[in-house]
């Protein structure tokens, strides 16, 4: 392996290649497409949303009737008896695409020290929140003065790393990045960076969250950005986004080590922009959501033309889809209407911290099978949204770089770029 | 002036720490600057001080102006009123 480049610090914008490269050799997700990667694919290509009535939670309370959540899901077939009541939804959904991930990957981290030189990255918007919330209710409406004593443990929000980290013994950096909807894009780009830095060979990464629970529906519901019918990205008769839940985990390997042993590799992680707007908590703003894709796209060594696709953030709401449509012209130029820019949250909904992760299947997949994947529910077109959205159905294109964008409430903005592997 | 039109300009000028004096029936929210965060706030108090749901992007309630918010608060609350006779009886 090449020994690691630090990056200089300066003043002057400068773009420094590092000669470490971050090869992605596993990808593991369950969704309202499916419970792995391989299906989440499979219905995003055949353009099938997972959006629908709620199964999982008592709707009574709820105007917004509507999630994608993951159904059919006995956590009990994956997860041993002694060891499920640790865990949350979050860490439960975050473990299972991890175990796909890992065997995808043929790495065995318990061997040849290479769990010490891994780090174990997931972001997560809320935690545990499913066991927050049946804890409460308990305590506040059953007036049960005892809580479970395993609270604490399923709730915090590194807890999915952390499982990850036990069944597969990676003893390198290990902890949760928090940043609401681009917890995961955060949490991968600085996987990804640890491995180009040589802090670590190897990462387990992506993003996990289990957020639909009357609450929190109710919170978003009272924000009024949540849509009662369906989502629509990027059309004129978008209502705003609808609530999504899984996981997506990847492997993500030094460059030389995963040819050396002949990996397969999905795709190159080639860089990440991330900006903050430092402006207002909700509204986005163009400038600096359009640099974040800039930055990636330096970061990657990339040029604006060598983008096919971009899998957009896309959430459906009035302030974000006409933003990031102008930001992408502002970062694109006229190459902006030789574009695909499609939200896969269509189909998978909004997962809000495993965002990125459920779209960087998408991105992987785009790159891989030439298939860009759609937006799903496209009515009328919006001219306040004038690029071209891929609407309805899958369009077959090769692609050799894709971009996939998450920003977050607080101004949050997180880009990574990813390269077709050679 | 009715007093639904008193309580909703009281509460939208707290909310958007803005003068009671500037709010009138014909300004706009966006006339007085208030942003989206704010708006929330704004039907947030509303509902919570009326207990009642305001409509969603409704396309028969016009939220955006002060003359829509009053409009549609007096409409649900006389509904609610009418809903709870029994009750309130009871």
């Amino acid at each position: 392996m090449p020994p690691p480049r630090r990056a200089e610090s300066g003043h002057k914008k400068t773009t420094v290649h590092s000669q470490r490269r971050v090869a992605i050799t596993g990808m593991g997700a369950i969704t309202a497409l499916g419970h792995t990667a391989t299906a989440t694919w499979a219905a995003m290509r055949e353009g099938r949303s997972g959006i629908g009535p709620i199964e999982n939670i008592e709707t009574d309370q709820l105007n917004v009737k509507i999630a994608a959540e993951v159904r059919g899901f006995d956590p009990a077939a994956h997860i041993d008896a002694k060891r499920l009541p640790l865990l949350d939804r979050v860490s439960q959904f975050a473990l299972i695409a991890a175990r796909e991930a890992v065997a995808q990957s043929g790495l065995d981290f318990r061997s040849d020290g290479r769990g010490e030189r891994s780090a174990c990255l997931v972001g997560s918007g809320i935690g545990g929140e499913n066991s927050h919330n049946e804890q409460s209710r308990r305590f506040f409406a059953e007036k049960n003065p005892r809580m479970h004593p395993l609270t604490i443990i399923r709730v915090m929000a590194n807890a999915p790393a952390c499982h990850i980290g036990i069944e597969f013994g990676l003893s390198g950096p290990t902890f949760a990045v928090v940043s609401a909807c681009a917890s995961a894009n955060h949490a991968m780009s600085q996987a990804a960076d640890m491995i180009r830095s040589g802090k670590v060979d190897f990462a387990v990464t992506g993003g996990s969250e289990a957020c639909v629970t009357v609450t929190v529906m109710k919170a978003w519901e009272a924000m009024r950005v949540t849509a009662d019918d369906t989502c629509r990205p990027f059309c004129k008769q978008r209502r705003g986004m609808v609530l999504g839940e899984g996981a997506g985990i990847f492997v993500f390997e030094e460059w030389e080590h995963a040819k050396a042993r002949g990996a397969t590799i999905l795709a190159e992680f080639a860089g990440s922009g991330m900006t903050a707007d430092a402006a207002d908590m909700v509204f986005p703003a163009e400038v600096t959501v359009a640099r974040a894709m800039q930055n990636a796209l330096a970061d990657g060594g990339l040029n604006p033309e060598d983008i096919g696709y971009i899998n957009a953030h896309g959430t459906a709401t009035p302030a974000n889809d006409p933003t990031e449509t102008k930001a992408i012209r502002r970062t694109f130029g006229t190459h902006a209407d030789a574009l695909a820019v499609s939200s896969t949250k269509s189909m998978h909904g909004h997962a809000l911290g495993a965002a990125g992760a459920l779209e960087m299947v998408a991105a992987i997949g785009a790159l891989r099978h030439g298939i860009l994947p759609p937006t799903m529910n496209f009515l009328d077109p919006d001219p306040a949204c004038d690029l071209d959205y891929v609407p309805n159905a899958a369009r077959e294109k090769a692609v050799r770089a894709v971009l996939s964008n998450s920003f977050a409430f607080g101004g949050l903005n997180s880009v990574v770029a990813l390269k077709k592997a050679d | 002036m009715s007093q639904v039109q008193d309580t909703v300009f009281a509460i939208i000028a707290k909310e958007a720490n803005i003068d009671a004096s500037k709010v009138t029936l014909d300004s706009t929210l966006k006339d007085l600057e208030i942003t989206s965060l704010d708006a929330v706030q704004i039907i947030f108090e509303i509902e919570d001080h009326y207990k009642i749901t305001m409509p969603d992007r409704d396309p028969n309630f016009d939220t955006n102006s002060v003359r829509g918010l009053v409009e549609a608060v007096e409409k649900l609350v006389a509904e609610k009123a009418a809903g709870d006779a029994p009750a309130a009886q009871g």
